[in-house]
């Protein structure tokens, strides 16, 4: 007696687990646009997702930040994307090497920034003054930005002299593996300091911006392509093309990425 | 009772698919790495740095969760249901939490504009800030399960060991502890394979820094960006790691444990 009614409770609990996992299924409408996007693309590709859907109401549009190389290995472990937008041209060369995705397109740029709490606790005014920081946060060498932080730096030895990259060096506390982790250290005031896209800086009111001089500065170059395999290749190219409109590129320069034209 | 007339092999195949579940993930990251490719991993420059970092962390963490967690896991065995019930709770927390969420809350009390900033620790970025991220989410796993074998342990026989003599610390120690001990162990074992694996609220709370912060988990996960091949390398000593030393510290202190028994069935009659 007992033991057929605890195989019953669990048979019951087999189909309740059935039943709830019946309940997640991918049972999306065909009519849902997938975008994987770099992580800096945050904001301005919400703001962008509001309007393509204002412009499409029959559409539906979710969006998956990531770093760009994350985006790449879930792509090509056959994620379920329409439309990649990456930070870094390596990652599109490779994804497109691999056959994964169709022709891409620039469609905007990035700089860096320094971002400092609002308190500016180590009085950091200008570039030029990055050094006082006691605690800097930059990107792993692994993640774009991570890699731009050391070019703009080692260009501004030349100019600074190199006790300026030693002390940047010396400075850093932490290597984030993405921008956003770089810039939450110095949101939540635990960081002096970190190096940033300019978008990032843009985007957030709890840390000030320090502009990067032009001529120690990067381009970072922000591509983006449809998914070979997609299923949704029409409304695919509609968002590229509303990316690229007057419309879509004003909601991108509002976000601090420069756009041509 | 009735186990041996029910036959085992349906019970056998009703546990199947969660076995399945629990281990085909790590089957399939073993055979995803060649041995050319671990060699790689272990060569990798995060590799050495991280794995010493992490134990040397976890070690230290370990003995902190231990000797801290011993005395409350006690008072949970012996206070009244109705006092223990809110301090279960409160222990429970951090098993709930998401491990990021953790971070943000050692930042709050720790960090520079948290409830002890005033106090200038300076515990952001540091290694000390590994090791208490690791006590937080870790401790709880070896407190309940203390507190649970504590909570089997006949208390006529703690009155025994006080009638012949003990002080209330020698028949803890002496009688309590050495009866308990298998949970102990137990715990003990989970809330280290819990540190080690520990990741989210030390990428929060003392970031990502090779040498000072950097534990393996991390080192993973930096890995990810640049060379998946190598993740998966360090990712498999990791798990290989982790299952030699927990093979390691079940062994030493379940025949220690054994030992223990034996002298005091040897040392009663005296």
């Amino acid at each position: 007696m007992c033991r057929s009614c605890g195989f019953g409770n669990w048979l019951l609990s087999m189909a309740l687990i059935v039943v709830f996992a019946g309940g997640c299924k991918d049972g999306d409408e065909p009519k849902t646009l997938h975008i994987y996007a770099a992580s800096s693309l945050a904001e301005a590709f919400r703001e962008l997702s509001h309007g393509f859907i204002e412009k499409h109401p029959e559409s539906n549009v979710s969006i998956t930040f990531a770093g760009s190389q994350v985006l790449r290995l879930q792509i090509e472990h056959g994620a379920d994307a329409d439309v990649v937008a990456t930070a870094n041209p390596a990652h599109m060369t490779a994804l497109a090497e691999g056959g994964h995705v169709g022709q891409s397109r620039v469609f905007a740029h990035n700089t860096l920034a320094v971002v400092v709490p609002s308190d500016n606790p180590a009085g950091i005014q200008s570039f030029r003054d990055l050094p006082q920081a006691k605690r800097l946060v930059v990107g792993t060498d692994a993640v774009p930005v991570g890699r731009y932080t050391q070019q703009v730096v080692a260009r501004a030895g030349q100019e600074y002299g190199a006790q300026f990259v030693q002390a940047v060096q010396d400075a850093v506390v932490s290597q984030e593996n993405n921008v956003r982790l770089v810039r939450a250290k110095v949101a939540l005031g635990e960081a002096d300091a970190a190096i940033v896209y300019r978008t990032d800086a843009v985007a957030s009111e709890r840390v000030t911006l320090v502009p990067i001089p032009d001529e120690l500065n990067v381009r970072a170059e922000y591509r983006i392509a449809s998914i070979s395999t997609s299923a949704n290749a029409a409304w695919a190219s509609a968002w590229m093309d509303y990316v690229a409109s007057p419309a879509g590129r004003a909601i991108l320069a509002r976000h601090g990425f420069e756009v041509d034209g | 009772m009735s186990g041996k007339t029910t036959g085992r092999w349906p019970v056998f195949l009703v546990a199947m698919p969660m076995l399945g579940l629990l281990v085909l993930p790590v089957l399939a990251l073993l055979f995803a790495s060649s041995p050319s490719d671990l060699a790689a991993g272990m060569k990798h420059d995060l590799f050495m740095p991280a794995l010493w970092l992490s134990i040397r962390t976890t070690v230290l963490s370990l003995a902190i969760v231990v000797l801290l967690g011993t005395p409350l896991a006690w008072w949970l065995a012996v206070a009244s249901p109705r006092r223990r019930r809110v301090v279960e709770l409160l222990v429970d927390l951090p098993i709930v939490l998401p491990p990021a969420v953790m971070g943000i809350a050692l930042l709050q009390t720790f960090g520079r504009s948290g409830w002890l900033g005033d106090w200038n620790l300076s515990i952001p970025f540091t290694t000390t800030a590994v090791v208490l991220a690791q006590v937080l989410v870790s401790a709880p796993f070896y407190i309940q399960s203390a507190a649970q074998s504590f909570r089997r342990v006949d208390r006529d026989l703690l009155i025994v060991a006080r009638t012949l003599g003990r002080s209330r610390l020698g028949a803890f120690f002496r009688v309590a502890l050495p009866i308990a001990r298998p949970g102990l162990i137990g715990g003990a074992a989970l809330a280290w394979a819990r540190a080690i694996g520990e990741f989210g609220a030390t990428l929060l709370f003392a970031g990502n820094m090779p040498d000072t912060t950097q534990t393996m988990p991390l080192a993973i996960y930096t890995a990810l960006e640049s060379d998946v091949r190598a993740a998966i390398a360090l990712a498999v000593v990791l798990a290989g790691v982790a299952v030699l030393l927990l093979f390691a510290l079940r062994f030493v202190w379940s025949s220690s444990s054994g030992r223990a028994r034996v002298q005091h069935g040897g040392g009663s009659p005296s």
